[in-house]
């Protein structure tokens, strides 16, 4: 059907019309519009935006893009409004994995907050920890023991590693290449393992605490460490054969995309997106947290701003990690892991912020406390969703294929953008 | 990208190609299986000690703890009623023995296993018609039944828990959080006055121990005064 | 009849289906068998009349079975050959290696519940998958396996294949627009925008190469290619080889060229709305234009059934063995024990852990293999159409393993580059290599 207004309420006004039929009766339905899930929402537009977006141009179509669709990075709906092959507009539709997360925070102990996080960026899930903890860390006023604050740099490098193996791997399957998704998993089935053997867990790791970690480094972890060591992100770079110089690909991802510093400042950009449009800006020099500034790292930077860029600059972030770990495993002191903490915590009341820098940007945790053993509010700030505004610029006038390309190289995590 | 058209994708194809002869990473699952590693905690299990009997004591304690509330230690019955699943009183009375004299060296009696005897429950019954059997008013269903029973016996948290659906452990949370609520008889009540009534001298044991040890005492032993 | 009746109600579905089946099916031989006594001399007698019919028949109905075990292997080829380029086994459960999954795949897709999709146009929709099916397998036909070895050796064998093989993405275009989809529209139409741009440098990458044959039947291109591997039109055609592999990558709609089941655009493009066995007439479809596409290569370009070095076809045996009389008994009997022993003894001989019962065994399994092999190789030297096809098999099969080798590595091209590629690279190539060839052609024969 061509919806040129959107379309009202379908069932509404046949209550009168057809006595034996009842609105329940599949029949009616399925004859009224053949079965189809058009993307117009069956009320009338609340907003400019959205009028202007459902009244379909000449030769214009609709087309629904998830929240199954194969290579929605989760489950993300995007309306695509389409003439022929191109985008000529699109709209993304939010809100299929939405659990309240920051509501469930506030109901919950500040322990139980680090297990509720940790399901959001579900490919990096040490960094979801992390901010929280930090700023409760700060509304307490712990000091955490030097060993606990390099182990969690050591092993939230590593996930940085895992989670930008997977964006190697995801990025080549929507454009079509079948191998680097399996050898990026070789990559992170390996790290994941070995943070299996410190922290438990091989995905939602529940790891940090308030004022440490849970438990000190094993010889499992080292052991596994060490293998892993030795061969290092050969995974990776086997990927990175196969896409950094093969014509198709850069064809592919080159100019497309792009974004500019100015656009991307305004949008609030932050991490490897925001990087590859050539601002240094990294939460671990800018606000130097946790013993990032005793390490030598570079902040490697690009100054095109499209799909290529954001993809090699995350391929430099690998190789920074690797020093970051190396040097961390060179200066680990000894001693406790965790700092001495009544087991039922009641801040002072007030509130505290902290930020980490994430596999994809700035994560940030903001925090009050009104004395109680429960946290009055808290609220997330979350690098995906901030990223998939600029899905809506970067589209338009693209292929539907470029649709993919785009948000492959955004790397946006739907159970963050959700929450 | 190099000037030579087609390089790229050659030496990816070569790549591919060598990767066929190497060593294969798969484990083939029913055969093979990983270890769990030792710090894996998503296993919930019943676990029994060296003489045979049930480790849990039915403390609730886990059931506080869970952060996603996935433990419960009741259950709804055929026709629909909440039931709070407790261990066995007698196993219950034996463990609680077994570890005091495991601590102390001498067989404790256990004050907390009395109010397991029965009470006349005619009194919560009429509580809780009074206030609906609603969890939602539960601290001033609490406060009634201590102004009937003058304190709060375990038999009537556990009729509360039962009629009102509400977890044993949150019951108990909310009445040991008030301090106008008791567990015990006045008269016990008054004898725990007492004991307080001899906690300066215990703040300043502690003091003078956290002095001893150089200040690494527990943090905030000093601030308890 | 009430007794047959609840006979019949306490019947599975099976059990209803055979009840049914077995006495048509003795009816049916029992009429085979008198109609082949009453009128079987006249009935062969027409048949002799109308050889070339009767070979035709023949063809297409062996051409129709060998697709389906083609397509199995090939399925299996690339199930196995990206699982270990993956750094994975792939399937090894079902049969040796896993080498019987694509037929268990096969044996799935036909139980499958076969919908038709609500607002879909029924007769279309059916009618889709056959088309893309028909259209694959009728250019098998001309195609030479081996020396008189072929569906139907036409003097316009190489138009023929174009032409038919053009006629797929009217299927194609039939299922995307009877699917009442959009995914399946825009598969659909991709497939036809994709098919036509590369139908042209396919067709031009092949025409000096015509030139240089003065000739359009395949069989005849097959034949001048024959003696030393020097011979083959590859070396004559490089450029025209090339372009006619990436031309017929397209054409086979394969990595990098998928554009039109491409799943992470447009779900599974013109497949989507399709189930059960209908899916399974693409899926097999796509896999005989893989095996279609390899061979036309290999015929046209890599000498097709001919080995790469000269061999004097036929050797004429001069073992005759009606010459041994009552003694071929004896040799056909002893043989295999004679064998047997003398393969066994080295094993008993060698080793004093080896039992002689394993020793046997070992010897028997041997002897089996020597007589095979020794039977392959008389085939080979005295059967010339078994070494033609096994030569065309083998490139056949090297040139399915670089499709499959492809998908393995490289990712998808966009459609504005594909466009690009096809009209501004290809095009322009395939008509400079037409004008070199042409030109080469009266310089040299003037």
């Amino acid at each position: 059907m061509t919806a040129t207004t959107p379309r009202p309420d379908t069932h509404a006004d046949d209550q009168g019309s057809s006595g034996a039929a009842s609105t329940d009766d599949p029949r009616v339905r399925l004859d009224r519009d053949l079965g189809v899930f058009e993307p117009v929402p069956p009320y009338p537009p609340r907003t400019e935006r959205e009028a202007e977006f459902y009244t379909l141009g000449d030769g214009e179509m609709f087309i629904n893009m998830g929240p199954q669709h194969p290579s929605t990075h989760g489950v993300l709906r995007i309306v695509l409004k389409l003439d022929g092959e191109k985008v000529v507009d699109l709209d993304p539709v939010l809100g299929y994995l939405h659990r309240g997360v920051e509501k469930l925070c506030e109901n919950a102990d500040y322990h139980h907050v680090i297990s509720q996080v940790d399901p959001l960026e579900y490919v990096s899930s040490l960094f979801n920890e992390w901010s929280p903890v930090m700023a409760f860390e700060k509304l307490l006023d712990v000091e955490v023991p030097r060993r606990a604050q390099y182990i969690r740099v050591l092993t939230a490098e590593l996930n940085r590693i895992a989670s930008h193996a997977l964006f190697l791997g995801w990025m080549a399957l929507d454009l079509g290449g079948l191998t680097p998704i399996l050898w990026s998993f070789i990559e992170r089935d390996e790290i994941v393992d070995m943070l299996a053997a410190v922290t438990g867990q091989r995905m939602l790791f529940n790891y940090f605490r308030i004022g440490g970690v849970n438990g000190d480094l094993n010889h499992d972890f080292m052991s596994r460490l060490g293998d892993w060591m030795s061969h290092a992100t050969e995974q990776i770079e086997a990927g990175n054969t196969l896409l950094n110089e093969n014509e198709i690909f850069v064809r592919r991802m080159r100019g497309l995309g792009t974004i500019d510093t100015e656009t991307a400042l305004r949008m609030c950009f932050s991490g490897p997106n925001l990087r590859a449009t050539g601002v240094p800006f990294d939460v671990r020099r800018a606000h130097p947290y946790s013993v990032y500034p005793e390490l030598d790292f570079d902040i490697p930077t690009r100054s095109e701003g499209d799909c290529l860029a954001r993809y090699l600059l995350r391929m430099d972030e690998v190789r920074q990690s690797l020093r970051i770990i190396d040097q961390c495993l060179h200066e680990m002191p000894d001693g406790p892991v965790m700092a001495k903490l009544p087991r039922l915590i009641r801040p002072r009341p007030g509130r505290a912020y902290a930020a980490v820098e994430g596999p994809r940007g700035q994560y940030a945790t903001y925090a009050i406390s009104d004395g109680t053993h429960q946290p009055f509010r808290m609220r997330i700030h979350d690098p995906s969703f901030i990223h998939l505004q600029a899905v809506g610029v970067m589209t338009p006038g693209n292929l539907i294929a470029d649709t993919m390309a785009v948000m492959a190289s955004l790397d946006p995590i739907m159970g963050g953008v959700d929450k | 990208m190099t000037f030579i058209p087609g390089l790229g994708i050659a030496k990816g194809m070569a790549l591919t190609l060598r990767r066929v002869f190497e060593p294969k990473v798969t484990i083939k699952y029913p055969e093979v299986r990983l270890d769990v590693p030792p710090r894996f905690r998503g296993r919930l299990q019943l676990l029994y000690d060296e003489w045979g009997t049930l480790k849990c004591e039915t403390c609730f304690q886990c059931a506080q703890a869970c952060p996603i509330e996935c433990i419960d230690m009741g259950g709804i019955d055929t026709r629909g009623r909440y039931h709070v699943h407790w261990g066995a009183p007698e196993q219950y009375d034996e463990r609680r023995e077994e570890s005091a004299l495991r601590r102390s060296g001498r067989p404790v009696p256990d004050p907390a296993f009395r109010p397991f005897a029965p009470i006349d429950l005619a009194a919560v019954d009429a509580v809780l018609d009074e206030y609906d059997h609603d969890p939602a008013r539960m601290l001033a269903i609490l406060e009634a039944t201590q102004s009937a029973y003058g304190y709060l016996p375990v038999a009537a948290l556990k009729r509360i828990s039962h009629r009102t659906g509400a977890w044993y452990a949150m019951i108990y949370g909310t009445a040991s959080f008030y301090a106008h609520l008791r567990f015990e008889p006045a008269a016990a009540a008054e004898q725990a006055d007492a004991v307080a009534r001899h906690r300066p001298a215990e703040t300043t044991y502690l003091a003078t121990l956290g002095a001893a040890l150089d200040g690494s005492g527990r943090p905030g032993a000093a601030a308890r005064t | 009849m009430t007794v047959i009746g609840r006979g019949w109600d306490r019947l599975t579905l099976p059990g209803k289906v055979v009840f049914t089946i077995v006495p048509l099916l003795i009816a049916l031989t029992v009429g085979l068998v008198v109609a082949i006594v009453a009128f079987g001399g006249p009935l062969l007698d027409i048949l002799g009349a109308n050889l070339p019919i009767v070979r035709f028949v023949v063809a297409v109905t062996l051409v129709l079975l060998m697709t389906v075990p083609t397509a199995f292997l090939i399925i299996y080829m690339e199930m196995k050959g990206i699982a270990l380029m993956n750094l994975r086994i792939g399937p090894d459960r079902v049969g040796p290696f896993g080498s019987l999954l694509s037929v268990v795949h096969g044996l799935k897709v036909l139980m499958k519940e076969d919908f038709t999709p609500t607002g879909a146009d029924p007769v279309v929709f059916t009618w889709a998958p056959v088309v893309v099916y028909l259209a694959s397998v009728m250019t098998l036909l001309v195609i030479p396996f081996a020396p008189g070895l072929y569906g139907a050796d036409l003097n316009i064998g190489l138009l023929y294949f174009f032409a038919i093989g053009g006629l797929s993405v009217v299927g194609l275009l039939m299922a995307g627009w009877a699917s009442y989809n959009k995914y399946s529209l825009l598969g659909g139409l991709r497939s036809a925008a994709q098919v036509v741009s590369y139908e042209i440098p396919l067709t031009l990458s092949v025409v000096g190469l015509l030139l240089l044959a003065g000739t359009m039947s395949l069989n005849t291109l097959v034949e001048n290619q024959g003696g030393w591997f020097t011979n083959w039109y590859i070396f004559q055609q490089p450029l025209g080889a090339l372009i006619f592999f990436i031309a017929a990558t397209a054409e086979a709609n394969r990595t990098p060229f998928d554009l039109t089941e491409a799943d992470s655009e447009i779900v599974a493009g013109f497949a989507t709305e399709y189930s059960g066995m209908r899916f399974g007439f693409f899926f097999f479809a796509e896999y005989v234009n893989v095996f279609i596409m390899s061979a036309l290569t290999v015929t046209l370009f890599f000498g097709g059934w001919n080995a790469p070095f000269p061999w004097p076809w036929p050797i004429a045996l001069s073992l005759d063995p009606a010459s041994f009389g009552i003694g071929l008994l004896f040799i056909a009997g002893l043989a295999p024990v004679v064998l047997t022993l003398l393969f066994a003894t080295p094993f008993f001989v060698l080793s004093s852990r080896i039992r002689w019962w394993q020793a046997l065994i070992a010897g028997f399994v041997l002897a089996n293999l020597f007589i095979i092999a020794m039977l392959g190789a008389w085939a080979y030297i005295g059967l010339d159409w078994v070494a033609g096809i096994l030569w065309f098999m083998l490139k056949t099969y090297v040139f399915v393993f670089i499709f499959v080798w492809m998908r393995g590595t490289l990712p998808r091209v966009r459609i504005d580059q594909l466009m690009d590629f096809a009209w501004k690279w290809l095009l322009p190539a395939s008509l400079l290599n037409l004008f070199v060839t042409a030109a080469a052609i009266v310089v040299i024969r003037s």
